[in-house]
């Protein structure tokens, strides 16, 4: 009954995915704050799904300085020896 | 004999290339070469991860190394070189996607379609056997790991492009949603609209790929 409850008073996960993309780039009220931490008390998915969220930021922020490990292609060696030649230039 | 694919605004003509060229001036020569040998590969596969195009990833790395040897002074060691490198990289390409997004339309209807509303019963709630699994391990586990990056690499090359620029502008570059909006001309719903459809797409792909593959 309860779970009932909640699920009626709270956003549908496929709104609840959305809003919590939206709450990683602007605040969200404090009333769709509660209701979230609501919703995530019957829905274990959605609450997976935030944290999936800040795991995807981590990665993406820390992914420039491993771009060497993320494979092939790399400067040709004609394009190598044109920026050596440019840079010297300099 | 003319280099292919030889950049427009470069005079050089080299019959062979070679690993090191004479320098013309005195003062720490050996910097830039260096961070060419160093980072040049680093960056490029950045800015091609950001811009898909060789000769504008070249012409970023360029422009990146330019600026550096420019302002190496100002480079007091608070960071590793790469990251400083790195750093001055990104804004190249924010530059060059400010630049871009004043030239062409940036919202691209194609890519707004709502690919991932299988997963929900017509209710709105998760179909069970479509929820978010659990991903394991955590995170400092995994990102040491280069086959983690190439998969991260993969997933990114997968997004529509503009989806993929949005989403690096906002995760990779931290510029703040605003000046995104202000860069390339959308608007705020359409901003949110394209990231939420970037970490949809990218967590789906990281699970089938990465956490949930086939060990």
């Amino acid at each position: 009954m309860l779970v009932w409850i909640i699920s009626w008073a709270t956003p549908k996960c496929r709104d609840v995915v959305r809003i919590l993309s939206e709450q990683m780039d602007h605040e969200l009220p404090l009333m769709m704050r509660f209701r979230l931490r609501l919703h995530f008390s019957v829905c274990c998915w959605c609450e997976r799904y935030m944290k999936q969220l800040h795991y995807i930021r981590e990665a993406a922020r820390r992914f420039p300085e491993h771009a060497d490990e993320a494979g092939d292609p790399a400067l040709s060696p004609e394009a190598r020896f044109r920026l050596k030649h440019v840079l010297n230039s300099q | 004999m003319n280099q292919p694919g030889a950049a427009p605004s470069s005079s050089v003509t080299a019959e062979r290339p070679t690993t090191t060229i004479a320098p013309r001036r005195g003062r720490a020569q050996t910097n830039p070469e260096r961070w060419v040998d160093e980072h040049g590969d680093c960056l490029f596969r950045y800015a091609l991860v950001r811009v898909r195009r060789r000769e504008v990833a070249e012409d970023l790395v360029q422009d990146t190394l330019l600026a550096a040897i420019r302002s190496r002074e100002k480079f007091a060691g608070q960071s590793s070189e790469r990251s400083w490198l790195t750093g001055i990289l990104k804004h190249k390409i924010s530059d060059h996607f400010r630049k871009l997004g004043r030239e062409t339309s940036f919202t691209d209807l194609d890519s707004l379609a709502d690919e991932f509303s299988e997963k929900f019963v017509p209710e709105g709630y998760w179909v069970h056997v479509k929820g978010p699994k659990e991903w394991k391990p955590e995170s400092d586990e995994v990102m040491h790991r280069a086959e983690f990056w190439q998969t991260m690499r993969h997933c990114l090359d997968k997004l529509p492009e503009r989806i993929a620029n949005v989403f690096m502008l906002r995760e990779m570059d931290e510029v703040e949603s605003k000046e995104i909006c202000s860069m390339l001309s959308i608007s705020e719903s359409n901003l949110w609209v394209m990231l939420h459809r970037a970490r949809m797409a990218l967590r789906e792909c990281l699970e089938i790929n990465w956490f949930n593959r086939e060990k």
